[in-house]
């Protein structure tokens, strides 16, 4: 391979990596828009979406089928989370609320663990078919399915969000509860619908790269850690802030390993998301 | 009965102190409380941070690794006695803690516990780059027991003596300090930082020096971590063990002290109890915490007072 077929290489990493940061990262801002709740079990529904799918595909359902039969388990369990376990915690403080999350991440982990069990899972591709030749560089079709899903939901949320009135409540949710509880927006049934989006696209990202990944009940810890700091670059609370960070935390990574050093791709990637929160707290695209 | 409403804590004492007499226990249950200890070491000091100063940390393990590495090396590669990488790691920690606390303190909330986190992450990062020095990814090997004047100690008996005679001076000396000025500024950082800031309190100071206290208790608990152990590798160290440091300021009741510690103390208990249901552990160890939090917000140290409140009036009067 040629110089440039690596860098084309590294380029395809990146960016498949980069797309599920984003995807996690996305998921995590939705729940905190409307409960300003970082949700630490966010990874286990990557890992639910993906073990689902799996044993979905391999009984036999078909893979459609099984796409979206798994997005619509995940949504639901969010959904009953936020009813059932954070909503009578509305009056806590963010300590309490982030160890709420932890506790329901450690429970569904041993949930997973007890129906899954502790082996890998992986998903057959998408799509069946050779690699694509580019510039000596050999793209996975996986990699456009990730990369076209990735798309398809970035569209669907800012329809969602500008141009549907449940999106433009949400919002308004986001902004001042209180205020739009006033205007007749039902806050409750707006978070709902968030924490089903949230849970559904972290399903969703875990999903899409379970072709390419060894998926057991542990697996959603690091793409978890990581969709928090591409949140944490965009801004916290910030949709497209974090689609980028999340795209430029997989470019960055992909390259420090290629071309850097392996061993120390993940301390540079936190040394860079601590001088981005200590130098520009409210994100790296934020205009003050 | 008022004195066993405020001494009740001598009885615990005492406890702690008959239970190798009395209990006679094996390596493995002395080790389990030895283990104990050292976790509530850790989480008592992250209590003064968070439960007292309010804040926030999903990093503490960092402080924890460098006391156990600094030990760890200092010992098995160069001959250092255990007591003096012990202190070299204080100093080293202390310094750290010194060095990041202004400017991550200066952050809030999830933007102060995002970069905790990442700080966890640099360390033990660094800790599997440098294999060289520390062994790496597959950990440090050959750290002899603990020394004091020359007595070495081997036996786990004496080396639970050992670390709940710290655990107790940890104790100690964290309720005089919420107890002190100085405390009684991180209580009012933690309630509100800007009048504490109107009435004089340096606050970016006071913050910085209660990161650097826990710091020094974490440190500690890594050096008797490393000892005890023999061996250590990064994984004891990553933000998992944060995240349930985190977990025992919450189950047994941030902000107390004593909570923490006991948050500490059952949940390096509970797997005794519930590992006998194997693959169900897991789910079982969160269902508990889930229940906690949900209907017992002050944590179990808030069910011990609770109880103590409802008996000992009843036998006093």
């Amino acid at each position: 391979m040629s110089d440039i077929s690596h860098l084309v290489q590294f380029l395809f990493s990146g960016i498949t990596v980069g797309s599920v940061y984003a995807l996690i990262a996305v998921s995590l801002v939705i729940v905190y828009k409307v409960s300003q709740l970082i949700c630490f079990a966010q990874g286990e529904f990557f890992v639910f979406g993906a073990l689902t799918m799996t044993t979905l595909v391999s009984k036999g359902v078909p893979v459609p089928l099984a796409f979206f039969l798994s997005i619509i388990i995940a949504m639901a369990l969010g959904a009953l989370i936020q009813q059932v376990l954070i909503r009578p915690m509305k009056n806590t403080s963010v300590g309490a609320l982030i160890v709420m999350t932890i506790a329901i991440s450690l429970a569904l982990r041993g949930l997973a663990l007890l129906i899954w069990g502790r082996e890998s899972h992986v998903l057959p591709p998408f799509s069946r078919g050779e690699p694509i030749q580019v510039l000596g560089a050999a793209l996975q079709l996986q990699i456009l399915w990730i990369v076209g899903i990735t798309t398809v939901v970035l569209f669907l949320i800012w329809f969602f969000f500008e141009k549907t009135p449940a999106g433009i409540a949400m919002r308004a949710c986001a902004e001042n509860p209180y205020g739009a509880s006033l205007m007749g927006i039902n806050t409750q049934k707006t978070t709902l619908v968030a924490w089903a989006w949230g849970s559904g696209i972290g399903a969703l990202a875990g999903m899409a790269v379970a072709p390419m990944l060894f998926t057991q009940y542990t697996s959603g810890i690091m793409p978890m850690v990581k969709g928090f700091i591409a949140m944490s670059i965009g801004g916290l609370g910030s949709i497209v802030g974090s689609v980028i960070a999340g795209l430029l935390l997989g470019l960055v990574e992909s390259y420090t390993i290629g071309l850097i050093s392996s061993k120390f791709s993940d301390t540079i990637v936190f040394a860079l998301l601590m001088a981005v929160l200590v130098f520009r707290p409210n994100g790296l695209f934020s205009r003050s | 009965m008022n004195a066993l409403k405020r001494y009740w804590w001598l009885i615990l004492l005492a406890a702690i102190a008959v239970y190798p007499v009395i209990g006679k226990p094996s390596p493995y249950r002395s080790g389990l409380l030895i283990f104990a200890g050292i976790y509530i070491i850790l989480a008592v000091g992250l209590d003064l941070l968070m439960g007292y100063t309010g804040q926030i940390s999903v990093g503490h393990a960092a402080f924890f690794a460098v006391g156990a590495y600094t030990s760890g090396i200092l010992t098995a590669k160069y001959g250092f006695s255990p007591a003096a990488a012990m202190g070299v790691g204080v100093v080293f920690s202390a310094t750290l803690a010194f060095l990041t606390g202004r400017p991550v303190l200066a952050l809030k909330e999830y933007y102060l516990a995002m970069a905790t986190l990442a700080f966890n992450e640099i360390v033990v990062t660094l800790i599997i780059g440098f294999e060289g020095l520390t062994g790496g990814a597959s950990g440090l090997r050959d750290i002899p027991p603990f020394t004091i004047f020359g007595f070495s100690l081997l036996n786990h008996l004496h080396y639970y003596y050992f670390v709940w005679t710290v655990v107790v001076l940890v104790i100690a000396s964290s309720i005089a300090v919420v107890r002190s000025p100085f405390g009684r500024a991180l209580i009012a950082i933690h309630s509100d930082e800007q009048a504490a800031r109107s009435f004089g309190v340096d606050c970016a100071k006071y913050k910085t020096r209660a990161y650097m206290l826990a710091a020094v208790y974490a440190s500690i608990a890594g050096s008797l971590f490393a000892h005890y152990m023999g061996f250590i590798a990064p994984d004891d160290f990553g933000i998992l063990t944060s995240i349930n440091l985190l977990v025992m300021l919450f189950l047994g009741g941030i902000g107390t002290i004593f909570g923490p510690a006991l948050g500490a103390l059952f949940l390096k208990l509970l797997p005794e109890i519930t590992y006998q249901f194997q693959d169900y552990e897991l789910l079982i160890n969160g269902i508990i915490l889930i229940v906690v939090l949900v209907f017992f917000p002050r944590g179990l140290f808030g069910i011990f007072t609770a109880l103590r409140n409802k008996i000992v009036p009843r036998m006093g009067k």
